[in-house]
């Protein structure tokens, strides 16, 4: 018991969250028969408050203290999950904002919108802590719920509907199938515990048995990360979910899916082998798994992504890309990919955060999300324009924007790791990538636009919003000392057990 | 003679549950498939009896054929047309899926046969629901206090969707 109340200091921005949920449902109650406006503005404040709490106590916690078991060893509060915290928090301020701002969203209660992102923070929280088998299951399934609920929050809308249904069908599977890859791995190894798993993984070799327990779990890790061929409910899930749920979905899950795939590999597969590189156990080659989904899923998500005329699509299918990219940098071996993927993930948030934003407010003017309905942007509000170019050029990683440095981070991994194809096969993705980045940048700067043109306005609320999402992706090259931190302290992943 | 008649209780079970099972899959009556799960549900629930775990069998019957079917029974009942309902399943695609499931049948079969699980005889097991209820208060504290999470946003999420649809404020 002690150790449950020890633990709770290292537990305050969930503690937050918990106590954020807990008004947000009760003042959600209270303020049933106010008018809409003001409910919804209250709401959104006690959130955001909850949400920034959050983020302040675990930018604190980052790198602060000596890495420890909480709960009885449930969760490791180490460099990883101090880390991941503020990215959480960071992507749902954003889509606390986004949310705002969008028309699909307007006129609606929100007070189980705003419940279940504060809940699904959280969650995305414990999912990046879990050391034990049972936690990760749990806290995954916590986050699928959820955003099963978010997905289908417009229950007028069919889309909205439809994406739901699809997505808790894709997901009973997958998680079912990693539930059942868990279950056969606690029998051949007898604990739940990551670190014990690894100790008696490495007492015996368990070939292929085990490797299909590894692909069973690696369909739910691939179902939250979004990797081929585990994606097929992303593009249709994507398009009919409300836009700032879909932004949520494109950062939070994957990031969350990206800590769990580092800790169940990196911790429960593998020793430390010194200098920072670990050796896998059990004599399953997860090395060339993840090597060949992230193959699959950077040239699928990019070639797909060609072909699409919804910018929600597109969309869609570029984060299935950016899955493969930093799958790439999973295949490294060392903390060198677990730096890469940490230091891609925070410029992630920003770039394809920016990108949604940008969908959002044209949204507000244009009610289209095709990318046809972007053309002429450029003559009726070249600050937008700007913006999605910034966004876009970051996501296709040209210099002097952040998304360079955060390509450059990955490769750089993968290439000192001696898999110098796979480098070549991300660069040549890279390429294709840029073409469908460009093509929307194309429509809406030369294209003509056809029929009535009303103008932009945008409320203070949207500039500063593109503001805080442009800056870091114009400053990344400056923003390096607290990448630096935010990478160091990912290094001290292997410190326990 | 008593190991006997305990193998021929485990097959016929096991069985039970299997066929069941399969109708809840092919059967074309809703409310019959509800009923055939029952009786696979019932099934596990012996399962977990032969496993020596008398509370999880218990929460089984309880939770499983005692509140969730019932309330799919009622779920099915008070749904308009449901006799008439034109249910499509296991027509389309027979040859690829029936395929793929004996290859997973297979592979799963050679797994089981082939890792070395470190079974034990654990001789008399005992009641089980002291020490279930140690660990939930104990090891399992965080997971225990996160279900409890996992079911407000669940019974949160299921007042959501039930509300008329198109309600607007």
């Amino acid at each position: 018991m002690s150790d449950a109340v020890q633990s709770l200091s290292r537990f305050l921005p969930e503690l937050i969250l918990m106590g954020a949920l807990a008004v947000v449902i009760v003042a959600d109650l209270f303020t049933q028969r106010r008018p809409l406006k003001s409910s919804t503005d209250l709401l959104n404040g006690i959130a955001l408050v909850g949400l920034l709490g959050a983020l302040v106590t675990s930018w604190q916690a980052l790198g602060a203290g000596e890495a420890q078991p909480l709960f009885a060893s449930m969760l490791a509060d180490d460099g990883l999950l101090g880390v991941f915290r503020p990215i959480f928090c960071l992507t749902s301020i954003v889509v606390l904002l986004l949310g705002m701002r969008s028309k699909e969203l307007e006129g609606v209660r929100l007070g189980e919108m705003l419940a279940l992102l504060l809940t699904v923070t959280a969650a995305l929280m414990w999912m990046a802590g879990s050391v034990n088998l049972v936690m990760i299951y749990l806290s995954l399934e916590t986050v699928s719920v959820a955003s099963y609920l978010m997905v289908g929050y417009l229950s007028s809308d069919r889309l909205s509907n439809e994406a739901s249904l699809k997505y808790i069908l894709f997901g009973a599977v997958s998680t079912g199938a990693m539930l059942f890859g868990l279950s056969l791995l606690y029998g051949m190894t007898g604990t739940l515990d990551l670190y014990g798993v690894r100790a008696a993984l490495a007492e015996g070799a368990f070939g292929p048995g085990l490797l299909f327990v590894l692909i069973l779990i690696a369909a739910g890790i691939g179902f939250k990360i979004a990797a081929a061929p585990f994606h097929f409910w992303c593009p249709d899930v994507y398009t009919g979910a409300p836009t700032p749920v879909t932004a949520f979905l494109s950062v939070g899950p994957k990031a969350a899916g990206f800590a769990v795939l580092i800790r169940f590999f990196y911790l429960g597969m593998a020793e430390p082998a010194g200098g920072g590189a670990i050796a896998p156990v059990g004599g399953a080659d997860w090395q060339m798994l993840l090597m060949m989904l992230a193959v699959i899923t950077m040239t699928l998500g990019n070639v797909a992504a060609l072909l699409q005329t919804n910018v929600k699509r597109l969309l869609a299918y570029s984060s299935i890309a950016h899955a493969g990219t930093m799958l790439m940098a999973a295949c490294v071996l060392s903390v060198d990919g677990v730096q890469a993927i940490a230091a891609y993930l925070a410029i992630y948030l920003f770039m394809n955060l920016g990108a949604f934003a940008v969908v959002i407010l044209a949204h507000r003017v244009t009610g289209s999300f095709e990318i046809d309905s972007y053309a002429g942007f450029w003559k009726r509000s070249p600050l937008l324009t700007v913006a999605m170019g910034i966004f876009l050029f970051s996501l296709m990683g040209i210099p002097p924007f952040a998304g360079f440095l955060a390509k450059w981070y990955v490769f750089a991994a993968v290439i000192n790791a001696g898999l110098g194809w796979l480098a070549v096969i991300g660069v040549l993705n890279a390429a294709v990538a840029a073409f469908y980045y460009v093509k929307v940048l194309r429509v809406m700067v030369i294209d003509q636009e056809t029929g009535p043109t009303p103008a932009l306005a945008f409320s203070r609320l949207d500039l500063a919003l593109l503001v805080v999402l442009v800056v870091p992706n114009v400053l990344g090259l400056l923003f390096w000392g607290s990448l630096d931190r935010v990478t160091e302290v990912s290094q001290t992943l292997l410190e326990l057990g | 003679m008593e190991s006997m008649a305990s193998a021929a209780i485990f097959y016929g079970v096991a069985a039970l549950v299997l066929g069941s099972a399969l109708y809840v899959v092919v059967g074309r009556n809703l409310v019959h498939s509800a009923f055939a799960l029952v009786a696979a549900f019932f099934g596990v629930a012996v399962f977990y009896v032969y496993l020596g775990a008398d509370f999880l069998a218990g929460a089984q019957v309880l939770i499983y054929v005692g509140g969730i079917l019932t309330l799919l029974l009622f779920g099915v009942m008070l749904t308009n047309r449901i006799y008439n309902l034109n249910l499509r399943s296991g027509a389309i695609q027979v040859v690829p899926g029936a395929l793929s499931a004996g290859l997973v049948f297979a592979l799963l079969v050679w797994i089981i046969q082939s890792v070395d699980w470190g079974a034990m005889d654990a001789g008399d097991p005992g009641p089980t629901s002291e020490s279930i209820g140690r660990l939930l208060v104990g090891d399992y504290l965080l997971p225990f206090e996160i279900a409890s999470v996992l079911l407000l946003i669940a019974l949160m999420g299921a007042a959501m969707l039930v509300r008329r649809r198109g309600s607007r404020s």
